[in-house]
């Protein structure tokens, strides 16, 4: 399992680091834009006189001069769309991927089994995560103290976890679908549309309340953001963690049971609708 | 199933959909010996290698490896079994060495590298080359490392000298000879008779998902259609060859030249070719082709 582990992050090592700079250059810039923003006068209302449905995408307005709302707006409220492009792109083709590529056929020949192979590329998969989450994280604690983002390394840290959460749900959902739909394409594209389609229909919900009674059976719903600096919903953060844990347990499953491709994408197995006539009985009798 | 056997096969069954890949097939492969496994495309020989190794899974049938069910304990199969995919797909981030190197830690790091160094070198493969920048034979002797590196008991070998040039491909039989006397059996399938008779001391002839035939190679080749030319001093009536049991005239060009068919043993055209007086005798060896052509039409008849 160790060695799958430490291949997998070898193989991600340019993602993290693509990911990871990327994720810290953005927090750097909003902690050193912070002080300046807060310092507009009029902000407030400025952003409050926007539209509904604009707004209703980045949260509490009012608190934008905040650290909490500063942070809630310019970085959670849309970091699991951004970060998600990763998670759900990694994981659909985390094992898949290898088989479409001809690569896993190799090394099933090998003496490691369908738990370890599983097991190996899933935690690197999460820890691979974690290492851009951390990035991020460290982007606003360490520039914090020298601007007005008073907050504390622990308060920074609290909606990144609900953030992790949430980036695991939707990894494991895809390595889920990868394992059922046909190709890693497929996957890919339904569990990033399942993605931006929870996201777009969370925002719509603030202004339209018959969405409201939709949006508590999707995962975004449970997405705390920015709000878990001043408290994390423990069993918000436990419902996510199991429902992926949940999610991982089935695909494991799957994988357990797969019968491993030479190559190439699989099929829909669709039962085929045959257009020739049944034979006749005369047609018996000549055979 | 006898205690000797490397591989037991009893009546295994799998289908793709609507498609039998095998139909029930029966085979046994003692230790130690060189057993090649031949059909044509779609026959069902990769369906049969992949099961052994349990990355698919048989509908039916009883499978033993070295005495083993691979879906019992895939991982003490793949332990003691050496294999070289028929269609290879290596990781195109890597080196060679590094590709080698992780395939080695898949085995706990138990190979000697100096070994890998070795057979690397013998059939001229530069460790450090992409993965990338090979071409299609140099991706082939990186199978033939990895397969051979462990040392396994067991090689499961999918048209192991596809791509090769011949110098190679002679390098690789030595391997196998050196693995074999080493104790190790080894299973291949192959669409060259030359390998096959270079290499196998029997053969299994696989056809729509069942073995039709198990043979010594010689007594396979022997039993195929052959096509001779001979070249004669003087026009002769060839005709009279033709009354030999099992020669067939093709074609002749003015009595000085014939061109025959033989089935079976060339004795008999040998014998009756003395009566002439012979110039030139050219024999053109069997494709693998013509071999299976030969059996498929002997068990269709059979079958009618």
């Amino acid at each position: 399992m160790f060695a799958e582990f430490k291949h997998t992050m070898r193989r991600l090592r340019g993602q993290m680091i693509g990911w990871g700079i990327g994720l810290a250059l953005y927090g750097l810039l909003m902690v050193s834009m912070f002080d300046s923003v807060a310092g507009i006068e009029g902000l407030e209302e400025m952003m409050a006189s926007y539209p509904p449905e604009i707004m209703a995408f980045v949260g509490d307005v009012v608190e934008i001069s905040t650290p909490k709302g500063y942070f809630n707006i310019y970085y959670s409220s849309y970091m699991t769309v951004i970060v998600g492009i990763f998670a759900v792109g990694v994981s659909a083709g985390l094992l898949v991927g290898d088989e479409e590529k001809g690569i896993l056929d190799l090394v099933m020949a090998h003496p490691v089994s369908r738990t370890a192979l599983f097991t190996g590329r899933l935690l690197a998969f999460v820890a691979a995560t974690a290492v851009i989450l951390l990035a991020g994280w460290l982007s606003w604690v360490l520039p914090s103290g020298g601007s007005g983002m008073d907050l504390t390394w622990i308060q920074f840290l609290r909606p990144f976890l609900p953030l992790f959460a949430q980036l695991l749900l939707f990894g494991t959902l895809a390595l889920l679908l990868s394992m059922i739909l046909p190709s890693v394409r497929i996957a890919n594209m339904i569990t990033g549309g399942l993605l931006i389609g929870n996201f777009l229909v969370i925002g719509l919900a603030n202004t339209n309340e018959t969405l409201q009674a939709v949006v508590e059976y999707t995962p975004l719903h449970y997405y705390q953001g920015g709000s878990a600096i001043s408290g994390l919903d423990w069993g918000w953060l436990a419902g996510l963690l199991a429902v992926s844990v949940v999610l991982a347990l089935v695909s494991w499953q799957r994988f357990q049971r797969r019968d491993i491709r030479v190559g190439g994408e699989g099929g829909w197995r669709l039962p085929s609708l045959s257009l020739r006539r049944p034979p006749s009985a005369r047609d018996r009798q000549g055979a | 199933m006898s205690n000797d056997a490397a591989l037991m096969i009893r009546g295994l069954r799998k289908s793709y959909g609507k498609v039998r890949a095998l139909r029930g097939l029966d085979l046994e492969v003692r230790r130690g010996e060189i057993f090649g496994f031949l059909g044509p495309n779609g026959a069902g020989k990769t369906t049969t290698i992949r099961c052994l190794l349990d990355l698919i899974r048989p509908d039916g049938g009883t499978v033993r490896v070295l005495g083993i069910d691979p879906q019992a304990d895939p991982v003490a199969v793949r332990a003691r079994t050496g294999y070289l995919p028929g269609e290879l797909s290596l990781d195109s981030t890597l080196k060679v060495r590094g590709q080698l190197r992780y395939l080695n830690a898949l085995r706990g790091n138990k190979t000697d590298w100096s070994y890998v160094r070795r057979l690397a070198e013998r059939i001229e493969l530069d460790l450090r080359l992409p993965i990338r920048n090979l071409s299609k034979g140099n991706k082939q002797k990186v199978a033939v490392v990895q397969a051979l590196m462990s040392r396994p008991e067991l090689l499961l070998m999918d048209e192991p000298t596809s791509g090769l040039d011949p110098l190679i491909q002679q390098e690789v039989y030595h391997l196998l000879a050196e693995a074999r006397a080493d104790g190790a059996t080894v299973f291949f399938s192959s669409h060259i008779i030359g390998e096959v008779e270079a290499l196998a001391e029997r053969v299994a002839i696989i056809r729509e998902g069942v073995i039709v035939e198990e043979a010594e190679p010689s007594r396979l080749v022997s039993m195929a259609l052959r096509r001779a030319r001979v070249r004669f001093r003087e026009a002769v009536d060839v005709a009279a060859l033709t009354r030999v049991e099992g020669i067939t005239l093709l074609s002749e060009s003015d009595g000085q030249t014939a061109h025959l068919q033989v089935e079976g043993e060339m004795d008999g055209l040998i014998k009756a070719l003395a009566a002439f007086p012979v110039t030139d005798f050219e024999t053109e060896r069997p494709s693998l082709e013509e071999i299976f052509l030969a059996f498929y039409a002997s068990s269709d008849m059979e079958d009618n």
